[in-house]
């Protein structure tokens, strides 16, 4: 019988990672952190409902603050476990030889996402019955749940090519990991910040020509803000008001920044899953090209580094 | 198995290849020479298709290394000068991932694994972790893993490097046995001597040229035909000198008590440049004797006729000088 071919690669990083102290601390700290936040809010959910009664939107909330709290951690996670992917072996001097096989870069690549995603999936699934405890109450259903499981999945994909794309970037670890939640810093709050930044120079503006006689006009960032289909918190916003029954003041909110049609603010949670995980294929494909030594530029930086190393 | 053509790799302004041809037969154990910085790691990593040559080309048993680099790769192990290992991961389980890399799982990648394990003298170390091995070990290790897709071509960057003696020897000893196994091997060093023992064929590599290729015997032969001719001459030397200056054979010659130093003009002619070439050496045998018979019937007493030998750091050094010289 033919033996299922597992991306070699993708084997030996679970091998070697379920040995490490570094699996099992990142377990206990994350399911640890969202118990104890679970433990507070319900804690605090039944004491108030001892003398107001319950409260089923409170509910929804430790729902949401039990969901993004998770969302945060993996997207604090992931650039750890991604980041050091290829800078890694680079730094172990293991790399040389692993392009020296008849590897492809891209098996490479794939190996050691599988491997950060598994990571993910396995905190997620570990969290299941603290988040599940939501269920005890009602008010959140599976499908809910299922959908919650999907973001996490093309979240950890897109967070991850950017991690993997660095470390291939990247000589140094470090610099890697610096850049990696650099970049999630700025999908994340830059996005915001940047449309914000620009909707009241905008308003200024207006406000300034209506004071010299001109008609005051609303800023429109018109299809500007389909940049915040590129930050996954916005998605995860849009995931939690849909669920909670609220797409219509998730479609104001963004309406207010900017026209478009009423297909993308409706559809936003998909669009931009799509979108997301289609950069992420980009960007997984440019670090298997870079990865490829006879394919990557030997600039100046290789050339000395090359001279200092040859020993002929 | 290897054809090397016009070879050239530059970094910047520096030239690490500069035209480099090179043949290698199968089944040869082919020791790279050169000092530091020849070119021989650059030309090793153009081979196993880990960096790109500016120009010329690669062949790899009648495939283009530049344009079939995976088939290329199938056929070559290769390990480099400076590698690390995974943490937490066992010997064995260390060859399982690169025997699963080539498609060989199960069963058959465990039994094939450790019968790569014992070819290099590591079978009791399957269940150890590879990060705790002795450097030596690691490099058998590195060694056999490279071995486990069962290339034709081995290409070992300095495997002895850093090795104490006795590790060292070990080493030898299996390529030595990969050798007689018929597997084409080049492996580098900056230590002609090291190479020499157990290497078939020589190249020596020197500012991105190959200076000299050939057997340990013929290189050594080609050295030491530039050494001079020591006779020594039994009685009064004025006939011995006059019959050697009238002689359009000497190039050199000078005297140090009853010994006479004549070098010859066919060997301050042949110099490494072109190689050693059989031709020559016949011939300059064929001048060495005609000297012999017109000093011997002059009435020359001659007691000894010799020539220097050089041994092999010193050929390397002669070899290398020479090529400085001429740049």
């Amino acid at each position: 019988m033919k033996q299922l071919h597992i991306n070699p690669v993708y084997k030996k990083e679970l091998k070697t990672s379920v040995r490490s102290m570094k699996i099992a601390l990142t377990l206990l700290a994350y399911n640890g952190l969202l118990a104890l936040i679970g433990l507070v809010s319900f804690y605090g959910l039944f004491e108030s409902a001892r003398y107001s009664g319950m409260d089923h939107s409170m509910l929804l909330m430790i729902y949401a603050i039990l969901v993004i709290m998770e969302f945060g951690l993996i997207l604090f996670v992931i650039p750890a476990y991604t980041s050091s992917a290829i800078s890694g072996e680079r730094e172990r001097q293991t790399l040389e030889i692993l392009l020296t096989t008849s590897m492809k870069p891209s098996q490479i690549i794939r190996g050691k996402l599988f491997s950060s995603i598994s990571t993910v999936l396995l905190l997620v699934f570990s969290s299941l019955p603290v988040l599940s405890l939501v269920f005890s109450i009602g008010g959140v259903s599976l499908g809910d749940l299922m959908k919650y499981v999907v973001l996490v999945l093309v979240t950890a994909v897109y967070a991850g090519s950017f991690g993997l794309l660095f470390s291939v970037i990247f000589k140094k670890t470090t610099v890697s990991t610096v850049f990696t939640y650099g970049i999630l810093v700025v999908l994340g709050i830059g996005t915001v910040a940047l449309l914000l930044v620009i909707y009241l120079l905008m308003d200024q503006y207006y406000t300034a020509q209506s004071i010299h006689g001109g008609q005051y006009q609303n800023p429109d960032l018109g299809y500007g803000v389909c940049l915040l289909l590129f930050n996954p918190g916005v998605s995860i916003g849009a995931l939690l008001f849909g669920q909670f029954g609220s797409m219509g003041e998730f479609g104001e909110v963004i309406h207010a920044l900017g026209t478009v049609p009423e297909f993308l603010t409706k559809h936003w949670f998909v669009i931009s899953l799509i979108v997301q995980a289609v950069t992420a294929a980009l960007l997984l494909t440019l670090a298997a090209t870079l990865l490829n030594p006879l394919k990557r530029n030997e600039g100046k930086r290789a050339g000395k580094k090359e001279k200092r190393k040859i020993g002929g | 198995m290897v054809q090397i053509d016009r070879l050239c790799k530059s970094y910047g302004s520096f030239h690490a290849l500069d035209g480099l041809n090179l043949s290698i037969e199968k089944g040869e154990l082919f020791g790279f020479v050169g000092p530091n910085g020849a070119g021989k790691t650059t030309t090793m990593r153009i081979i196993s298709g880990l960096l790109r040559a500016d120009s010329g080309t690669v062949m790899v048993d009648g495939v283009d290394a530049r344009r079939d680099t995976r088939r290329v790769k199938e056929k070559i192990g290769y390990m480099p000068d400076f590698f690390g290992v995974y943490d937490n991961l066992k010997a064995l389980e260390y060859m399982e991932f690169f025997a699963s890399i080539y498609g060989i799982e199960g069963r058959e990648a465990r039994r094939l694994c450790l019968e790569l394990m014992d070819l290099v003298n590591l079978g009791d170390k399957a269940d150890a972790y590879v990060d705790g091995l002795s450097r030596g070990m690691k490099q058998r290790l590195c060694l056999a893993r490279s071995l486990v897709h069962n290339p034709e071509l081995l290409i070992l960057d300095e495997p002895a490097s850093g090795l104490d003696p006795r590790a060292r020897f070990e080493m030898k000893g299996i390529l030595r046995n990969l050798s007689e196994m018929g597997k084409t091997i080049i492996v580098s060093s900056h230590i002609l001597p090291e190479l020499a023992e157990m290497c078939t064929t020589i190249g020596i590599i020197e500012h991105g040229k190959m200076v000299v290729s050939g057997t340990v015997d013929s290189i050594m032969a080609g050295v030491n035909r530039q050494n001079p001719l020591i006779i020594r001459v039994v009685g009064e030397l004025d006939t011995a000198v006059r019959l050697l200056k009238e002689s359009p054979l000497v190039a050199n010659l000078s005297m140090a008590e009853q010994e006479l130093y004549v070098s010859l003009q066919s060997s301050t002619a042949s110099a490494f440049s072109g190689g050693i070439q059989t031709e020559n050496l016949l011939q300059e045998e064929e001048e060495e004797a005609a000297l012999l018979t017109a000093l011997i019937q002059g009435g020359v007493r001659i007691s000894s006729y010799t020539r220097e030998k050089g041994n092999l750091e010193s050929v390397f050094m002669q070899i290398t000088e020479e090529q400085e010289a001429e740049e």
